[in-house]
């Protein structure tokens, strides 16, 4: 693990083809001065910000994450979470109490759940029919069926999940882990989103904005469909020394400006942009073409298959970001698709043809490699479902509601334990009961896997120390942890 | 320190009060309980537990267990107290902080007394407490007196003034005269000052040298056409329907985008816009199959092109969707959404579904809101987007239409005669072919209506296939086909000479049509529960305000839309006016004094200056809702005129909430196009009608000229100046964004945009590096300077500079770009010398030789359109 991303460092020492040598070699010596510091963002407005790497407040296994990001809601006890009351009491009034998403409204006819579950691994792990690739992984996988929000609805779902707070603006999980720890590739962004064909998830922009942290911090944006990144190639007559020219006067012109301008971040990051740019030229287009994989490698994520093959694709690329150290990889959803409800029994399984086999085989891959050590892959979306059915109008109609009480995602790498399940709900897959997971929690947690420390990891604004986990409770679930 | 002061005055004034005075449940309780307790405690049909904690005299009611609820003076005895403290409650979800339990305690002990008399009955909906009443965006705008304070130039700059000095701030002095310039123009106008611009105003010795600067600037055509896009972001323009994956063409929506320009430009009221959006088929007298006498009439043309505001929603219902019905009712929440937020500043659609989650908005309420817009979006009755035309032929050109219709009718009826006669003749001749016997057998197969044939009579004609003769005729005889061909084409060139048609895409009733509205379960069209009459939200309805009553207009239009848009633009309204003119403090400042431009409600921001919000809106409407009396009131502000340079305020607010400097922002994906093209003298100056087309070209781009690629193969051709025009007047199509514009944070219609994220991701550096766009305009722009400027280097550096910053280099800028066209044209030198030289075509025009120092400087002048000072407004 440790050998590829010294790998990348190396690669980039090696492949100056812009006559980049002495600025190369500059940073990195920067680079390791600061490696060898300890590192906590220093704060204020002359401050320099940079995705220079930093270390983290202690050791920590992960150093990079991929987040498969299902927005809507995917639905607990039809994939993760078991529930034998449900069949038990399939089509007869709910006899607990429900905490609708909208009050007084979903029926209150319990809906089991249509398909079956079997064991899995040597762990046992149970799970769906609907995931039968994820079965296979199930050993590597930390299973939490305990997830708690409890706030309302879509958006704050989400941006409690993604940011740590219930309004939109804020950071995204991807902006605080690379502003906690910067970069380990100056070819790539930080922190890369692989959007959906279909366009992006609902609230957009909100999945990867940098929210009130510095510019440097946001996600960049790769199209779904190729071209990935537009204008990759300079001009003939300008490429290589030429554009290097050009580049260098536009750094003075720029140092220049910002220097008039003291405390105005964008201005540096803009500056930065250009640099990564340059390198993105050769990196990216490398990076992100799938064509060199062997074919084993393809027919493993489900490249060949039309049903799987946009989603296998981005996968297998965010495979190929991590492995080139990138931090933070988003694959996101288009919409909200996870969201039935109505036409579950439709829609469901579709979802999970697309996505199943091509994210267990992300699991698969890094380990073979020797990278899920070190990677965090992510499953999951805002909230689960509940466990009567609404929209009442006929079996193929039949939906369920929200419920950010109680609900499941899945994690693998990184130092979270291997068939591990964590956590339940209650008899009805409702509520968490044992060992709830609140979103603060896992935020804590996650941060931890990288080695920060969630109370310290802050960023100052309007005089406070503003972080992550914005919740006196926030606790590091170690029972989730190797 | 000082820092946490400043947040604490702006943002905790509210609870520091709650400390001093006494406590009571509406205020200091109730949220509280609504926070942790009320969805189990009150709000499910039956309360758990039995427990109801929405009102105070619920909490008399004597426990299961014996224990008693609540015991005023005694927080000790009281069983809310103790379940608490003992963690028993709340079973889910964060614990009640101890600062929180205190207050229940405090209450408790003070009495546990209410602000006044609790309501008899709780209805239908959400309880609306006094404290959600007394929301700061509900209550009607208030003018505040202007502070008296020493040197404040204007009563904006007094308002500003009086907020920073307790903080210890003062203004940064005024900005130096280029750098203004620079930066009202770009604000203005979407375009940067020429160089004359800006010689003439620094020289300038007169000291309303600025007021006539901006005054100039209103009056600009491109004034319009700079902040018309404002408002067509939050309507969400677009010249096509989306929603489907057809993504169809909105082919007539430009006349709306048009009218919203002219409306800027002539500063029509901007109550009169918005009642003309909102109803202006019933001011024109316009309904749906009578529309004829207001097309006709320019005034009412005009109104009923503004109704187009109501259009702009996503609509697949015209394209082959899922599920037509769905299709429908997502177009009126869609709309609904658009309303909601661009003229209240709220966001209404959490109430399809159920109760408003912050905001006091029910259920009931959004289902009364829709209702003023049903009798125009009726979706049991629904016209998809090509019924919602409206044709522009006078009576006349309609006769002539149908006349020439008819006689084309008449010569495709002689075609379709002259193929039958010819395949009755060719019939003739093969089914001699066939054996006797079976020829009349066949002959009156062929002549029954293929329906109507019998199996026998089938199989028959399936033996003898060739014989047939009833299609095809190219097949049996292409000459005859010819003839048949050419009496078609005969048709369509008379079809060709029909005076052309244009429409109007506009929203209107049908005549005496008047749907009854009803709410749905959880927002579901299928699940109707009861009927709702048009209201305006309860929160907004205070009593003692008459909200609009709808009356029928005498076009046979139901006039809800019509009273409801007089109410909204009565000066009553709370919010109208305060929303709008935050969004133009916006766009002049970098940020709202409200910072949530498109939700006022109690999950929003709280104003940064409430009094100065309420002078500008109450301003605004007194001095009949014009525009550019609003832009001359912040502009001329020096809060507008000073410079960024202000280190203390730098220091002590950061985010410059107080705005004691000036705050440098990007320039918007729209005026960094415009700007690249007006330096390079490119840009064309053709005003209104259908938009320039765009393509997808052989990079993935999307690009401005003409499509045309195929299935398999990008291919655009130029579109000669319509490539060049200003970009308000570039094609929307949702489904393809505009690769130039998209990469600098244009938004996607999906389906409006409150306020654009200003991103600096590494997209926008490729794209100025490498993009032919870029590339080519730089040439255009060295060109160009090359021309003004034929004989100096440094001559030519200055006038690049003037042209694309408004000032003129340092020393050291024209020496380090000295150096560098220097070295890059030695470099483009040894580039040209390595090409081979292509073999010299025949008849072709010999190609100029390669000039590197010509190419150099434009690669020149492409580091400067990337420079941030290109880049961002000072």
């Amino acid at each position: 693990m440790n050998s590829a991303r010294l790998c990348s460092r190396r690669h980039f020492l090696q492949a100056n083809g812009f006559g980049l040598g002495s600025l190369a070699l500059a940073t990195l010596l920067r680079k390791d001065g600061l490696l060898a510091a300890p590192v906590k963002p220093n704060l204020g407005p002359d401050n320099d910000f940079n995705l220079l790497p930093k270390q983290s407040h202690f050791d920590g296994k992960a150093k990079a994450m991929i987040s498969l990001f299902m927005m809507g809601g995917p639905s607990q006890m039809d994939l993760f979470d078991p529930k034998p009351m449900l069949t038990k009491y399939d089509g007869q009034n709910f006899p607990g109490e429900i905490k609708y998403d909208n009050l007084a409204q979903a029926s209150s006819k319990v809906f089991g759940s249509p398909w079956q579950f079997s064991k899995h691994g040597e762990c046992g792990m149970e799970l769906s029919e609907l995931l039968p690739h994820l079965g296979k992984v199930a050993d590597d996988i930390c299973l939490i069926r305990s997830m708690v929000s409890g706030v309302s609805n879509h958006a704050q779902g989400l941006y409690a999940i993604n940011s740590g707070r219930i309004t939109a603006g804020n950071p995204a999980l991807g902006s605080w882990l690379t502003y906690g720890l910067g970069s380990e590739t100056e070819e790539l962004p930080a922190y890369m989103v692989l959007s959906h064909p279909g366009g992006l998830p609902t609230f957009q922009g909100e999945h990867f904005t940098n929210g009130w942290l510095p510019a440097l911090y946001q996600g960049t944006v790769v199209r779904a469909t190729e071209p990935r990144i537009l204008n990759l190639d300079p001009p003939p007559s300008l490429a290589g020394d030429g554009q290097r020219r050009q580049l260098d006067l536009l750094r003075s012109l720029n140092e220049e400006h910002s220097s008039e301008n003291p405390g105005e971040l964008d201005l540096r990051a803009r500056i930065a942009s250009y640099e990564l740019a340059a390198k993105m030229q050769t990196a990216a287009k490398e990076a992100l073409d799938i064509s060199d994989e062997p074919e084993h490698i393809k027919k493993l994520y489900g490249v060949d298959d039309p049903v799987t093959r946009d989603y296998a694709t981005r996968c297998l690329i965010a495979r190929r970001l991590v492995e080139r150290g990138v931090r933070y990889v988003q694959v996101l959803n288009a919409g909200q698709s996870w969201d039935q409800h109505s036409s579950l029994l439709g829609s469901l399984p579709k979802l999970c043809a697309a996505t199943d086999q091509p994210s267990a085989a992300l699991v698969t891959d890094l380990k073979q490699r020797g990278l899920l050590d070190s990677t965090v892959v992510h499953w999951g979306g805002e909230m689960g479902r509940l466990p009567v059915l609404q929209n009442d109008a006929g079996r193929d109609k039949w939906g369920r509601d929200h419920n950010t009480f109680g609900f499941s995602q899945w994690v693998a790498g990184g130092g979270f334990k291997g068939g591990h399940v964590h956590g339940e709900t209650d008899e009805w897959s409702h509520k968490a009961v044992v060992d709830p997971v609140h979103h603060y929690d896992w935020h804590a947690t996650l941060l931890h896997a990288f080695g920060l420390d969630h109370t310290k990891l802050t960023y100052k604004r309007n005089g406070l120390a503003a972080s992550l986990t914005n919740d006196p409770g926030a606790r590091v679930v170690t029972q989730l942890l190797a | 320190m000082k820092r946490i002061g400043l947040v604490g005055l702006i943002v905790c004034v509210g609870m520091a009060r709650a400390e001093e005075a006494s406590l009571t449940f509406e205020k200091d309780v109730r949220p509280l309980l609504k926070a942790h307790c009320t969805l189990c405690h009150g709000e499910e049909e039956k309360p758990k537990g039995g427990v109801d904690l929405r009102l105070r005299r619920f909490m008399d009611a004597p426990l299961d267990g014996g224990a008693t609820l609540l015991v005023p003076g005694k927080p000790e005895a009281s069983e809310l107290v103790a379940i608490i403290e003992r963690g028993e409650m709340p079973k889910k979800g964060h614990p009640v902080p101890p600062e929180q339990l205190d207050i229940i305690r405090r209450w408790i002990a003070q009495g546990a007394k209410t602000a006044r008399p609790e309501p008899e009955t709780l209805g239908h909906g959400p309880l609306i407490t006094e404290e959600e009443r007394s929301h700061w965006s509900f209550q009607p705008v208030k003018r505040p007196e202007v502070p008296e304070i020493e040197g404040a130039a204007t009563p904006i700059d007094a308002f500003l003034a009086t907020a920073m000095r307790k903080e210890g701030l003062d203004f940064a002095p005024e900005a130096d005269r280029a750098t203004l310039l620079r930066r009202v123009t770009l604000d203005l106008t979407g375009l940067l000052p020429t160089p004359a611009e800006v010689e003439t105003f620094v020289a300038d010795p007169d000291p309303t040298a600025y007021e006539k600067a901006v005054d100039r600037l209103l009056a600009s055509p491109a004034y319009g056409e700079r902040w018309a896009r404002h408002w067509l972001d939050i309507v969400g323009y677009a010249d096509s329907n989306g929603y489907a994956e057809a993504d169809s063409a909105r082919p007539h929506a430009w006349r709306y985008r048009d009218y919203v320009i002219r409306a800027f430009n002539e500063d029509k009221p901007w109550d009169e816009f918005l009642r003309e959006q909102l109803a202006g088929d019933e001011l024109a007298g316009a309904t749906h199959a009578d529309y004829q006498a207001a097309v006709l009439d320019p005034k009412k043309r005009d109104q009923l092109i503004a109704t187009a505001f109501l259009r702009m929603a996503p609509d697949g219902t015209g394209d082959p969707n899922d599920d037509a019905k769905l299709a429908r009712n997502q177009v009126v929440a869609e709309q609904l959404k658009i309303v909601s937020s661009s003229l209240l500043g709220l966001t209404v659609a959490c109430a399809q579904c159920h109760d408003h989650r912050h905001d006091p908005i029910s259920h009931e309420d959004y289902y009364r809101f829709r209702a003023i817009f049903e009798p125009a979006y009726n979706w049991e009755a629904w016209r998809p987007p090509a019924q919602r035309l409206y044709s522009l032929y006078t009576p006349e050109e309609r006769a002539k239409a149908a006349e020439i219709e008819k006689a084309a009718a008449a010569i495709n009826a002689e075609a379709r005669e002259m193929s039958k006669k010819f395949l009755d003749e060719i019939f003739e001749v093969e089914i001699l072919k066939l054996p006797e016997a079976e020829r009349e057998p066949y002959r009156l197969a062929r002549a029954t209506a293929e329906k109507d044939r019998s199996p026998e009579q089938k199989a028959l004609l399936k033996k003898y296939p060739s014989a047939l003769a009833l299609y095809s005729l190219n097949l049996y005889d292409q000459k005859k086909q010819d003839l048949v061909d050419a009496k078609v084409k005969e048709a369509d060139a008379l079809r060709a000479t029909k005076p052309p048609q244009s429409f109007v895409m506009a929203l209107t009733e049908v005549k005496g049509q008047v749907p009854e509205s009803k709410l749905f379960n959880r927002g579901d069209h299928e699940q109707p529960v009861r009927s709702v009459t048009p209201g305006e939200l309860s929160i907004l309805a205070a009593p003692e305000i008459e909200s609009f009553q709808p009356a029928a207009v005498s076009s046979g239009s139901s006039g809800r839309r019509l009273a409801y848009a007089n109410w909204l633009t009565s000066g009553q309204h709370p919010l109208v006016a305060r929303v709008f003119v935050n969004r133009f403090w916006m766009h002049h400042f970098g940020r709202g004094i409200v910072a949530t431009p498109g939700d006022f409600g109690l999950a929003g921001d709280r104003p940064s200056h409430p009094e100065l919000l309420d002078w500008l809106a109450d301003e605004f409407v007194k001095g009949g809702w014009r525009l550019k009396p609003l832009h001359r009131a912040m502009l001329l502000s020096h809060a507008y005129r000073q410079s960024s340079e202000n280190p203390r305020s730098l220091e002590a607010d950061p985010d410059n909430r107080l705005l004691a400097r000036h705050k440098l922002r990007r320039v918007e994906a729209e005026a960094i196009r415009d700007s690249i093209l007006a330096a390079a003298g490119t840009l064309v100056d053709k005003p209104f009608g259908p938009p320039s087309t765009i393509a997808r070209d052989t990079a993935g781009r999307i690009v401005t000229g003409i499509d045309k690629g195929t299935i398999t193969a990008a291919k655009v051709e130029p579109g000669g100046e319509q490539d060049f025009r200003r970009s308000i007047y570039i094609e929307v199509r949702r489904s393809k964004p505009v690769t130039v514009l998209d990469t600098f944070d244009a938004p996607a219609m999906a389906p409006h945009c409150e306020m654009r994220s200003q991103t600096t991701v590494a997209p926008q550096s490729l794209l100025l590096m490498n993009d032919t766009f870029i590339l080519d305009s730089a040439r255009r722009l060295a060109d160009r300077v090359h021309e003004e400027v034929p004989g100096d280097e440094r001559e030519r550096l200055r006038r690049a500079w003037m042209l694309l910053f408004g000032r003129e280099p340092s020393e050291s800028d024209i020496l380090r770009s000295l150096d560098y066209l220097k070295l890059q044209t030695a470099t483009l030198t040894v580039f040209h010398a390595r090409q081979p030289v292509p073999a010299p075509a025949k008849d072709a025009p010999v190609p100029a030789p390669p000039d590197p120092a010509r190419e150099a400087f434009a690669s020149l002048c492409q580091v400067l359109y990337s420079s941030n000072r290109f880049l961002y407004v000072e």
